[in-house]
């Protein structure tokens, strides 16, 4: 006798095992492309950090700017806005 | 020392009140980064502040397709409207009413701003916040999925709305009006149209119809904001 497939179990294109389990998936758990710095051409000027709009860009200790992998969707605008073309963005594994 | 000791962020407050984790906004949200700025601007104030529709019987009509952020402390009432333009017919797009009607209903302080001048947004909704009375800050917040273009590209179209006089940045209130960002050398309002998808079936005559309204309300704004 066959048995009609769950809803929790067809897993097309879905990360969801079981019903009301999005709350552990962060908003950046989604495959995109990361921004990556080019820190020898950066001014360090922060215009990534203000354009973000989920806030994901962060400030390290030796002023260069990185990215929250949790936070950060993939947007790109980061990219779009640099002056000086020094973000680029790559595909994560 | 809570700033950035760096060029640009040099005047927002470090802290992050802005939680993407909350919300279930697209990649390169304008309505996002709109928010983590006004959050930023209203720090001390966040407890206070409710999202809230006014009804349809009151001065502002219908608000279908809008939201509204109330901040009420003291005698400070601020209003925020975050405009995404959804559903918007191409004269709501060029001719932004509620300004006009926050203003003849007697606000203390009415601005426009978009997130791609985020000091000028900054300034204006901390200047609206330390208004005595009511004060209205419409923000025009690009929509990469309802306006269908790039999610890389919502900065650069705020950026093509205030630079082609289809969305004029100013502050109004009593007996005053400032464009805070000038447009010396308008371009040409075919720049804003062709960025998005929703426009692709605006012909050039309309696109010149368009263009002789924008003109038209431009004009009428550089006049008021003459000194007397």
């Amino acid at each position: 006798m066959e048995t009609i497939a769950k809803f929790s179990q067809k897993m097309i294109d879905c990360q969801l095992l079981d019903q009301g389990v999005a709350k552990p998936f962060k908003p950046g758990d989604r495959i995109k492309a990361l921004p990556q710095w080019d820190k020898d051409r950066c001014i360090r000027c922060g215009v990534c950090y203000i354009y973000c709009p989920d806030g994901a860009v962060y400030r390290q200790a030796d002023g260069f700017f990185d990215v929250d992998k949790t936070k950060c969707k993939g947007c790109g605008i980061c990219h779009r806005e640099c002056w000086f073309g020094v973000i680029s963005m790559v595909l994560e594994d | 020392m809570d700033k950035f000791s760096l060029y640009v962020p040099n005047f927002l407050p470090r802290r992050e009140y802005f939680d993407p984790s909350k919300n279930n906004a697209c990649p390169g949200c304008g309505i996002a980064l709109a928010l983590r700025h006004v959050y930023k601007a209203v720090e001390g104030m966040i407890e206070k502040a409710v999202w809230e529709k006014p009804s349809p019987n009151d001065f502002f009509g219908d608000t279908q397709g809008l939201s509204f952020l109330r901040i009420k402390r003291g005698t400070t009432d601020l209003l925020i409207c975050f405009d995404n333009e959804a559903g918007a017919l191409l004269q709501d797009v060029l001719i932004k009413k509620l300004p006009g009607v926050a203003l003849a209903e007697g606000f203390t302080y009415v601005a426009t701003a978009c997130p791609s001048y985020p000091f000028d947004l900054y300034d204006k909704i901390k200047r609206a916040a330390e208004t005595n009375g009511r004060s209205y800050v419409h923000i025009l917040c690009p929509c990469p999925v309802g306006w269908r273009f790039e999610a890389e590209d919502t900065v650069k179209v705020g950026f093509k709305a205030v630079e082609t006089n289809v969305f004029p940045l100013y502050e109004t209130g009593d007996g005053f009006c400032n464009i805070t960002v000038k447009t010396m050398k308008p371009k040409s309002p075919a720049v804003y149209f062709k960025a998005q998808e929703r426009f692709s079936a605006m012909s050039d005559e309309e696109i010149a119809q368009a263009g002789a309204a924008l003109e038209r309300q431009y004009a009428r704004l550089v006049e008021q904001s003459q000194p007397k």
